[in-house]
């Protein structure tokens, strides 16, 4: 057993667990936080996705011990029911989700993403941020959708583009 | 070893992570993405006693050019090689390379010195460190050489890395004015693969279709990566028209002995090794055409 500190969401957290113990277990098991799922458990399908200072990660395949002062955005850190992202609303308003399982991961995947644009981005470019996110029931189409329509209001809203 | 009673040791510098290397009380590994490292651990392949987590180790992060050679420290992701405009511009293909492997959530974990680490004969970049002349420096507590990067992988997850050493630096040639790159790979799906095939082929052009000379470099097609000597040869005796790429991509299979695995048989690797060297050949002379 080890006390490890480092940040969840911006409150910083310490948790006493094995060093070798993955973040998505620490996640969902010391933290109570279970949006990211577990579903290959070795980096293929994305649904465990989460920021590691900014950038989209595996949490399946990161280490606790490796955490030490670092700093993680989970999908609850991004919006909750209460205060969804555009991304989430996004998601809802499209109905770019069914079962739900892969969807956390993919807005996670979808948050990284859209920070860096300064256009909408073409279905090519979606397809690529998103290669490593899988999704069993939509057909990703809806999915690429949303990610449109939120990339499009976060455009608007930062006055990159005209409201339509 | 249980994972539960595994250790994750941090050291702050180079040194102290040489230091506890030196050390054979504990049976140590190092983890630096753990894109690699974890899998295994999980799979119960890989079961250290202790990790060394070397991934927060800055000085091992860089990317910079001394005295004609790049040089890239085993921390950089795949990420940072395809945003660096040192790369972009006089190692191309070390970039193509790099935006293959896996998908975003990999390329930002996973780092250089991790791939050349775990040695698999699928690994990404390793062929296009075969054609960029690399070599690799592994340091120990006392000591510092330098392996040519052919010498270093002795079989499928194999190298010459002793157990007291680590990758601190891999030095490229830049590509030249008249030299074009490009990396090719076949994988079973776009994103998140590992090859069935890979190849990285550098070309030293004069004008028009004229070849001066070249290297190809095959992954997953042999216990190591190799460089396909015979079709190199026929490289400077013709301009490379059409028909001509057709004849060296056809001799491909005589350079490769791959295996069958869980991802392709070796017959389909056969076939695809000229596919894919067909294709780059191809697809380097429209490029130079357009230059
Ligand atoms: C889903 C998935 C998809 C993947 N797709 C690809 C792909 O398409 N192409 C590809 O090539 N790879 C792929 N990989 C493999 C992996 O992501 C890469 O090999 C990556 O570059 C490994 O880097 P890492 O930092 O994560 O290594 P780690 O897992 O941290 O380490 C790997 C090995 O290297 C050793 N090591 C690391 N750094 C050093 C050092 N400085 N000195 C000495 N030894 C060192 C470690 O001890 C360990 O044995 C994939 C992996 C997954 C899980
Ligand atoms: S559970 Fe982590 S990538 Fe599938
Ligand atoms: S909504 Fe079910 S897996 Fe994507």
């Amino acid at each position: 057993m080890k006390e490890l500190n480092f940040t969840v969401n911006g409150s910083l957290h310490s948790v006493s667990c094995h060093p070798a113990k993955t973040l998505l277990d620490v996640l969902r098991e010391d933290l109570d936080m279970t949006a990211s799922k577990e579903c290959c458990g070795k980096g293929e399908c994305g649904s465990c996705s989460v920021l590691l200072n900014g950038e989209v990660v595996c949490s399946c395949l990161v280490l606790v011990g490796q955490l030490e002062n670092e700093e993680i955005t989970t999908c609850e850190g991004i919006g909750l029911t209460a205060n969804m992202d555009v991304i989430q609303e996004s998601f809802v308003e499209e109905g770019a989700t069914q079962c739900g399982y892969c969807t956390p991961g993919i807005i996670v995947a979808s948050k990284a993403f859209l920070k860096n644009i300064d256009q909408v981005p073409t279905i090519d470019e979606i397809k690529t941020a998103l290669g490593g996110n899988l999704c069993r029931c939509t057909g990703y189409t809806k999915i690429i959708n949303a990610i449109q329509m939120a990339a499009k209001k976060e455009l608007q809203e930062k006055g990159a583009m005209p409201a339509v | 070893m249980l994972i539960s009673e595994m250790d994750i040791i941090t050291p702050q510098t180079v040194n102290d992570c040489l230091l506890i290397l030196s050390k054979k009380e504990t049976e140590h590994r190092i983890i630096a993405g753990g894109t690699d490292a974890v899998v295994r651990m999980k799979e119960g392949k890989w079961l250290p006693s202790t990790w060394i987590n070397i991934k927060g180790l800055k000085e091992l992060r860089y990317i910079k050019e001394i005295n004609g050679t790049i040089h890239i420290g085993p921390l950089i992701t795949h990420t940072d090689i395809i945003h660096s405009s040192l790369l972009q511009k006089k190692a191309n293909i070390l970039v193509e390379a790099a935006r293959e492997v896996g998908a975003i959530q990999m390329q930002n974990m996973g780092t250089i010195g991790g791939n050349i680490g775990t040695a698999s004969p699928a690994g990404d970049t390793i062929p296009a460190l075969y054609v960029l002349n690399a070599a690799v420096e592994l340091q120990s507590l006392h000591n510092k050489r330098l392996i040519p990067i052919n010498l270093l992988f002795t079989g499928p997850g194999r190298t010459v890395i002793k157990p007291n050493e680590m990758i601190t630096n891999i030095i490229i040639q830049p590509q030249t004015e008249n030299e074009i790159g490009i990396f090719q790979k076949l994988g079973p799906r776009k994103a998140q693969s590992i090859s069935i095939v890979n190849v990285a082929i550098m070309l030293s052009m004069a004008k028009d279709r004229e070849c001066l000379g070249g290297k190809i470099a095959f992954g997953s097609v042999a216990p190591t990566i190799i460089r396909a000597k015979k079709c190199e040869a026929l490289l400077p005796l013709n301009p490379l028209t059409d028909d001509i790429i057709e004849n060296i991509a056809k001799i491909a299979w005589k350079e490769v002995m791959p295996i069958t695995d869980g991802r392709a048989t070796a017959e389909y690797r056969r076939d695809m090794a000229s596919a894919l060297l067909e294709r780059g050949l191809y697809r380097l002379m429209r490029r130079w055409e357009r230059k």
